[in-house]
C-alpha cells in the first residue's frame, strides 16, 4: 500500500481532488562541499505540467536525479506516487517515464530493434508501431541509430521514455536540439499525456516552452526556488511595460503616478503595475492633444521578463 | 485519493530472466554486427584450436587433450570474457547507454548480467568446441571428476565479469582497456599455472600464485579434467575433491572481494 502523505496546501484558486503524484519536501543535494540543491519543495498533481526553470548549474538536473531514483537525497524527501523512488524502485519504475538530459543508445541497433528491446523490459509497453508513430519515426524504423540526426535521436529517446505508458513523466530538457516543428510535436505529445492524466515534471531553457506547456513554474537559482506559482502569478511579480514613439516636437505626456520611466522621448518606455489606468490616461491625453503614439505597445509582464529579472539578480550577486 | 501505486494485479511485468534475455539478445546482435569483435572473440580462437593438430605441438605429451581443453577454457575466460566485459561496459558507460538503462525497470544487476552475457555464452561455446575438436583428433581422455571443472568454468566466468566491472573504474575509454587489462591478463597467463606449471615454480612463489584470482580456476580445471594437482601429483576423484578445497575457498574469497569492489567502484556515468 502506498503510504498516505499529507497534501500540502494547493496553490490559490485551484481545487485539488487528488493526492500529488510527485511530492518534494526540502530536498537537498551535496557534492562534497558544494551544495547543488538547497532545500526545495514542490508538488505535481496528475494532469499537471510543472516546469523547473533556471540557468545552467542552477541545480535542475541534480534535483531531477532524485525523482528519477538515480540518486539519494542528502536531505529532505521525495515521493513519487507516494513511494520512495530509490528504496521502492521496483514499485515506482513501472509508472515512471524518464528522459535524461543526455543519454546514449548503441549505434548499431535499428530504431525498431531499440524500441522492441526496451519494450521487452517493461511491464506494459506500447506496441512498437504506436511508439514510433507517436514521435514521427515510423519511416525511420529500419535505420540504425548511428545514422539518425540529433533531433531524430532525441525523439527516439522520448519514445523510449514514454514506452511504458507512464503516469509520472520526468523530462530533462526534452526539446533541446530539436527543430521548431519537432518541438511542437513534442509539445503536443506532452499535452496528450497530461490530458490522459499523467503528471509531468520538465526542465527547460526555453521560456516559450514553459509558457506553452506548464501549469505551474518554479525558477531555480543557485539551488533554491526563488519564484514559483502559475505563470500569471509569476508574471505579476514584474511590472507591465508601455512603449511608444513620439514625433519630433510633439508635447510630452504628463507622467502618471506609479510609473517608472525607463526611457524618455522620442522613444518612451514606462514600467507600471497599473497597466490599465495608466494606459487609459495616456490614450485619453493623446486623443485630447491630437498626438500620435507610434508603435504603441502595452504588455503585461511575461514569464520571460520575470525569469530575466531573476537571472539579472544572479548577475548582480556574482 | 488516488495517485498512488496502482499496479493492477493482472498486469505483472516481465520476469527478471526475460528482462535480461531481452537486453542480452540486443547485446548479442550488437556483438555480431561488430566485425572486430567477431574476429577477435569468435574466429581467432577457433582458428587457433583448429590449427593445433597441424602444428603438432606437444602431441607426444601425455594429457595433451585435457591440457588443450584447460587452456582453451582459461584463455576464453581471460581474453574473451574479461577483456570484452571491460571494453563493453566502458563503451556503454561513455556513450551514456548504461545511465539510460538504469532509468527503466531493469535493475543495475540485470543490466550488467545482460551486457556480459554474450561474451560468457561465446566462451562456453568455445570450450565446448575445443572439447569436440579434441575428441575429433582422438585425444579425449575421460575426466577424473566432472563437478570441479564445471564449477571452475561457471564461477570463473562470474569472477572475470566482476573483475572486468572493477577494471572499468580505472578505464576511461574502450581503447585504453588494452593497457588497463594488461596486469590481470599477465597475472592470469604467467602465474595461474596456465603457461608455467606451478610445480616448476619456487615453492614460496607457487603458494603466493595460488592465492591469485585465476589460479584456482586453472587448478580446479586441471584436477577434474587431467586428475592432476597443482604440485603435479596424480589424483583420483576423491583426491581431486580433497585437493580442490583450497582453490574452491580462494575462488569464493575472490568472488566476494570482486562483488564488493564492483559495488564500491563501478560507475554508471562518465566522470565529468
Amino acid at each position: 500500500m502506498a503510504v498516505p502523505t499529507a497534501p500540502a496546501p494547493a496553490p490559490a484558486g485551484t481545487a485539488r481532488s487528488t493526492a500529488p503524484a510527485v511530492e518534494v519536501v526540502d530536498l537537498q543535494r551535496r557534492y562534497g562541499d558544494f551544495t547543488a540543491v538547497r532545500g526545495i519543495s514542490f508538488e505535481v498533481h496528475p494532469g499537471e505540467v510543472f516546469a523547473l526553470l533556471g540557468v545552467n548549474g542552477a541545480g535542475k538536473t541534480s534535483a531531477l536525479e532524485v525523482l528519477e531514483g538515480l540518486a539519494d537525497p542528502d536531505g529532505g524527501s521525495v515521493r513519487v506516487l507516494g513511494a520512495d523512488p530509490v528504496a521502492e524502485r521496483a514499485r515506482v519504475r513501472p509508472h515512471l517515464g524518464v528522459l535524461l538530459q543526455s543519454s546514449g543508445l548503441p549505434g548499431d541497433l535499428t530504431v525498431a530493434e531499440t524500441v522492441r528491446t526496451w519494450g521487452r523490459t517493461l511491464t506494459a509497453p506500447r506496441p512498437v508501431d504506436e511508439a514510433l508513430d507517436q514521435v514521427g519515426l515510423t519511416g525511420r524504423a529500419d535505420v540504425r541509430v548511428r545514422s539518425l540526426s540529433g533531433g531524430e535521436r532525441r525523439r527516439l529517446d522520448l519514445a523510449l521514455a514514454l514506452l511504458g505508458r507512464p503516469s509520472v513523466v520526468v523530462l530533462d530538457e526534452p526539446t533541446t536540439g530539436l527543430d521548431p516543428e519537432s518541438r511542437r510535436q513534442v509539445w503536443r505529445l506532452v499535452q496528450d499525456m497530461v490530458a490522459g492524466g499523467a503528471a509531468v515534471v520538465l526542465t527547460t531553457h526555453h521560456l516559450e516552452e514553459a509558457e506553452e506547456l506548464a501549469d505551474r513554474v518554479a525558477v531555480l537559482k543557485a539551488g533554491q526556488i526563488v519564484l514559483s506559482g502559475t505563470q500569471a502569478e509569476i508574471a505579476e511579480t514584474q511590472p507591465a511595460t508601455i512603449r511608444f514613439t513620439l514625433d519630433e516636437g510633439a508635447p510630452l505626456p504628463p507622467q502618471p503616478a506609479g510609473v517608472q520611466v525607463v526611457s524618455t522621448a522620442p522613444r518612451v518606455e514606462w514600467h507600471t503595475r497599473a497597466l490599465q489606468p495608466v494606459l487609459a490616461d495616456l490614450l485619453g491625453w493623446a486623443a485630447r492633444h491630437g498626438v500620435v503614439l507610434h508603435a504603441l505597445h502595452a504588455r503585461a509582464a511575461s514569464l520571460e521578463q520575470a525569469f530575466l529579472a531573476v537571472a539579472d539578480g544572479t548577475h548582480d550577486a556574482a | 485519493m488516488t495517485a498512488t501505486l496502482t499496479t493492477p494485479t493482472d498486469q505483472r511485468g516481465p520476469s527478471r530472466a526475460s528482462r535480461v534475455r531481452a537486453l542480452a539478445t540486443a547485446e548479442t546482435r550488437l556483438l555480431l554486427r561488430n566485425r572486430t569483435a567477431v574476429v577477435n572473440s569468435v574466429l581467432l580462437p577457433l582458428l587457433l584450436v583448429a590449427a593445433i593438430p597441424f602444428l603438432g605441438i606437444g602431441e607426444d605429451i601425455a594429457g595433451f587433450g585435457p591440457t588443450l581443453v584447460i587452456s582453451g577454457a582459461a584463455v576464453a575466460l581471460v581474453f574473451l570474457v574479461y577483456y570484452n566485459t571491460v571494453t563493453t561496459f566502458v563503451a556503454r558507460r561513455e556513450d551514456l547507454t548504461l545511465q539510460r538503462m538504469r532509468t527503466g525497470e531493469l535493475t543495475g544487476l540485470e543490466v550488467l548480467v545482460a551486457t556480459a552475457a554474450p561474451s560468457v555464452l561465446i566462451a562456453l561455446g568455445q570450450v565446448l568446441l575445443t572439447g569436440v575438436g579434441v575428441l575429433a583428433i582422438g585425444r579425449w581422455e575421460a575426466p577424473t571428476e566432472y563437478v570441479l571443472p564445471l564449477v571452475a568454468l561457471f564461477a570463473g566466468a562470474v569472477l572475470v565479469v566482476l573483475l572486468g566491472a572493477v577494471s572499468t573504474a580505472f578505464t576511461r575509454t574502450p581503447e585504453s582497456a588494452q593497457v588497463t587489462t594488461f596486469p590481470f591478463v599477465m597475472i592470469a597467463l604467467l602465474l595461474s599455472g596456465l603457461m608455467i606449471p606451478l610445480a616448476s615454480m619456487p615453492d614460496q612463489l607457487a603458494q603466493v600464485a595460488r592465492l591469485l584470482p585465476m589460479t584456482p580456476v586453472v587448478e580446479l580445471l586441471r584436477l577434474g579434467l587431467a586428475g592432476q594437482a597443482w604440485d603435479g601429483a596424480t589424483v583420483d576423484a576423491a583426491g581431486a575433491w580433497a585437493a580442490g578445497l583450497q582453490p574452491l575457498g580462494v575462488l569464493v574469497a575472490w568472488l566476494l572481494l570482486g562483488s564488493l569492489a564492483a559495488r564500491r567502484w563501478f560507475r554508471w556515468a562518465p566522470r565529468r
